[in-house]
């Protein structure tokens, strides 16, 4: 461009010394170098706007890609949801101490509730974007229509500079009549410089145009630079879901830990309660045969309470029959009393007797023996008698003795009976106690029983549980997996972001070469403005050098026809650009169809959350009978559900960072619509550019 | 075998554990105490009045009039009936069932070292075999009046 910029002048120079015809010459070729290298700009910029669109277009692959994998995380998160619920589900049969994880699941329900408002808003959020992305297909339609429009203006321009170049070939040959109308060509002359000023104007117009389309490449710029912190940010939420994944990860590993180890104290706890049965058994048996001794114990209680009664009223007979002996032996006593004193009498009488008889002398002598004889007898009776009482004596002592010794014996006969009876009760209620203890070992050892089962079951539930950690452990590696394909996509996304960047970069680049280019228009002219003044001056020796002219003609006529072939190519690169437009509206009508894609994907999730949120509820109704071995799983799966809500909130931050895109995008359709009116804008300037060249031609003709 | 002659029939008694020898033929009668009827301002060892076969006798209590101590009749004692002319007494003894024979010269006259009232009431002390009796003077025992003025 410098070395064109100096061309012009090096021309007028040579103007003003050498030969004035040149100038003539020069300045259209001059003109149509410039239109070439705005036309060329224009392609570049064409091009540049290409790339720009298929950058686009990759991004909304990418942004699909992400949604993808947003809708993957969803499912994933689902997945480990489901997991989470068919844990709960096989916890059902622990049917004690739950009321706490029945309250941590209301918070995820509650948690899931405000999931799916969340997702509710992004779904919302998602419909506004698709609206507006419909809003700018229409207006990419639209636009498309305008650059059709443009095209066929283009078309216009093509034509007339054939026919511009068909005319040319007729002012060959009527350049000789041209000469005799020099002198009034030399007042058109005077019209032309004034027309070069309109040009002039018109080229500054040109440039305060292309000024504002650099600054609007300069807007897109400053936009795409936002876009790339955008992508930034995103990556870096995708870093911060990355860490939380990896937390779940962990934790989902010390479920899986937490859950063997659970698993091998329910065995432990089988095997106590094994050995609890068994016990039970033994205790069982040691209480029937403890039955089976008190039961005979009792028996024979009975049957010496039985004994004793008999001895009671053995003793009770045996006291009578002693007092009955003792009073007998009183009327023995009376009785030998009674004899006492008929020996006593009859002792008596046998002394009166022997007194009587020594008195009678010789005749009482034999009655004398007689009563001697008879005293003798009375004296054996008394000494027998007093025998007889003494023996009576010790045997109604004896008796005496017996009778306070049977009642002895009946006082303790009475005593042991009442002591037997006690015994007798106190082994009835020990039966009774026993018979309690072997309904409570009875119990104790179906309650063991039902344990046993209940314990085979928490076993059975506990290795289940560790299987569902080990896949809950398995879909967090898959998330997690998930999570580094958006990493990377992410990347992608921040290359493709930089690249839009660099292009962006070059567009700039492209429109300052432009507005330099424009400033070389509105230089060049200046020029013309300025030779055609000189013109004028030198408007007397055109006849001079009409043979010159006729040469410059053939010149100018083969600059005409390559215009006509510029004007065909800037003609082909407005079709592509209606093409790339027409792409660029087919590419949003696909981001529209994306956008009810991600809608219709919000709708599933909004649905799936709604379908969580039920089963979360069943589930925490279901849930009350959870038993205390959970409860560290439950911490576990709160601190999943944390990850969980932070992977949330980071797809909703992911999502809303989108959305951001999004409007960016559309901010750029925008920017890129006020280029294409730029460039149309531009064409129009060239056009009149163009008529206004064709005028002075036909004035000069 | 002594004769016949020499010996003389004694009724035995016992009083506080002596035995005592009175003369059959001084004996009318013996019998149990059943019923005495008590005399006023009679002597201490006057018992009182007994009714035998149709006649009044008065009873002495021989411990009293010895000056032992008087003891509950029982079925032992006796009331010796005892007639000394138109007199009779009748002799209230702790115990008598003896009706023997003793010769002349086992009596012994009563050693002097008793003197008193014993001494006058005894006739004499005889020995059969390891038997120690005292022989009572009935008549001295009889003597109220003697005893009166001497109580």
């Amino acid at each position: 461009m410098v070395e064109k910029k100096e061309k012009p002048k090096e021309s007028s120079k040579k103007n003003k010394e050498k030969d004035v015809v040149m100038t003539k010459g020069s300045n259209p070729l001059n003109l149509r170098e410039h239109t070439d290298e705005i036309v060329r700009s224009g392609n570049e910029l064409s091009r540049i706007n290409d790339r720009l669109k298929e950058d686009a277009e990759k991004q909304v692959r990418k942004l699909d890609e992400t949604i993808k994998g947003l809708n993957e995380l969803a499912s994933i998160i689902k997945e480990t949801a489901s997991q989470v619920e068919s844990i709960a589900s096989s916890s059902e049969e622990h049917t004690s101490f739950i009321n706490e994880m029945a309250a941590s699941i209301e918070q995820i329900t509650a948690n899931m509730v405000s999931l799916t408002s969340s997702i509710n808003e992004t779904s919302s959020s998602i419909t506004e974007t698709s609206s507006s992305i419909k809003n700018v297909a229409d207006v990419t339609q639209e636009m498309a229509t305008s650059a059709t429009q443009v095209t066929t203006s283009i078309n216009e321009i093509a034509n007339s500079i054939r026919h511009v170049s068909t005319e040319t070939d007729s002012l060959v040959t009527s350049i000789n009549d041209t000469a005799s109308t020099i002198d009034e060509m030399a007042q058109s002359i005077k019209s032309v410089a004034e027309n070069a000023e309109n040009l002039a104007s018109a080229a500054e117009e040109t440039s305060s145009s292309i000024n504002e389309m650099a600054a609007s490449i300069e807007e897109v710029s400053a936009t795409s630079e936002n876009l790339a912190a955008l992508v930034e940010q995103i990556s870096a939420t995708i870093e911060q879901t990355v860490h939380s994944v990896q937390g779940v990860s962990t934790s989902a590993e010390k479920i899986s830990e937490s859950a063997s180890s659970s698993a091998s104290a329910s065995m432990q706890l089988d095997r106590s309660i094994r050995s609890i049965a068994n016990l039970a058994k033994t205790a069982d048996e040691i209480t029937n045969r403890a039955t089976k001794d008190a039961q005979e114990g009792a028996s024979t209680i009975e049957k010496s309470i039985k004994a004793l009664l008999k001895i009671k009223e053995t003793m009770k007979q045996s006291s009578t029959v002693i007092r009955d002996m003792g009073k007998r032996s009183s009327e023995i006593g009376s009785i030998v009393n009674t004899i006492n004193l008929i020996a006593e009498r009859t002792n008596l009488l046998s002394l009166n007797a022997s007194i009587e008889a020594a008195r009678a002398g010789e005749a009482g002598r034999g009655f004398a023996v007689v009563a001697e004889e008879i005293r003798n007898l009375a004296e054996r009776a008394a000494k027998a008698t007093s025998d007889i009482a003494s023996i009576i004596k010790t045997f109604q002592e004896v008796t005496q003795e017996a009778v306070t010794t049977t009642n002895e014996g009946l006082k303790i006969a009475e005593e042991g009976s009442t002591l037997a009876e006690d015994a007798g009760k106190s082994l009835k209620k020990i039966l009774l106690g026993i018979e309690d203890v072997a309904q409570l070992v009875n119990q104790i050892s179906t309650a063991t029983n039902e344990q046993l089962t209940a314990g085979q079951n928490l076993v059975n539930e506990a290795s289940i549980t560790a299987t569902q950690a080990k896949q809950i452990a398995n879909a967090t590696s898959e998330q997690s997996k998930a999570v580094y394909g958006m990493v990377q996509i992410s990347g992608q996304m921040r290359k493709i972001a930089q690249q839009v960047s660099q292009a962006m970069a070059e567009q700039a680049k492209a429109s300052r070469n432009i507005i330099k280019a424009a400033q070389n228009t509105n230089n060049y002219a200046a020029s013309v403005s300025r030779a055609t003044k000189e013109q004028a001056d030198g408007a007397n020796q055109i006849a001079r050098v009409m043979e010159s002219m006729k040469k410059s003609t053939t010149i100018i006529s083969k600059a005409i026809s390559e215009q006509a072939t510029a004007g065909e190519q800037v003609s082909r690169e407005a079709l592509r650009l209606a093409r790339l437009i027409e792409n660029i509206n087919r590419a949003m009508s696909e981001q529209a169809n994306a956008a009810n894609q991600i809608d219709k994907a919000a709708e599933n999730m909004k649905r799936q959350a709604d379908q969580i949120t039920k089963a979360m509820s069943e589930q925490s109704r279901a849930m009350k009978d959870t038993s205390f071995a959970i409860d560290n799983i439950i911490k576990q799966i709160k601190l999943i559900t944390g990850g969980n809500i932070k992977q949330s909130e980071l797809t909703t931050k992911i999502s809303e960072l989108i959305l951001d895109i999004r409007r960016f995008f559309e901010k750029d359709v925008e920017i890129v619509h006020d280029s294409e009116k730029i460039i149309s804008n531009l064409i129009e300037k060239v056009k009149s550019l163009d008529i206004l060249w064709k005028k002075g031609q036909s004035k000069l003709g | 075998m002594p004769d016949d002659k020499d010996k003389e029939n004694y009724i035995l008694f016992k009083l506080v554990g002596t035995t005592y020898g009175i003369k059959s033929d001084d004996v009318s009668q013996m019998e149990m105490v059943e019923h005495i009827t008590p005399v006023p301002n009679a002597p201490d060892f006057v018992e009182g009045l007994v009714f035998l076969r149709g006649e009044v006798i008065p009873a002495i209590n021989l411990r009293a009039r010895f000056g032992f101590e008087k003891i509950e009749y029982d079925i032992k004692t006796r009331i010796i009936i005892v007639q000394k002319g138109e007199r009779k007494v009748g002799l209230i003894v702790d115990n008598a069932r003896e009706f023997v024979a003793i010769p002349g010269e086992v009596i012994k006259p009563p050693p002097e070292t008793i003197s008193g009232l014993s001494g006058q009431y005894l006739q004499g002390v005889a020995t059969m075999g390891d038997r120690l009796i005292l022989i009572l003077n009935i008549e001295k025992v009889l003597n109220f009046t003697n005893i009166k003025t001497s109580v």
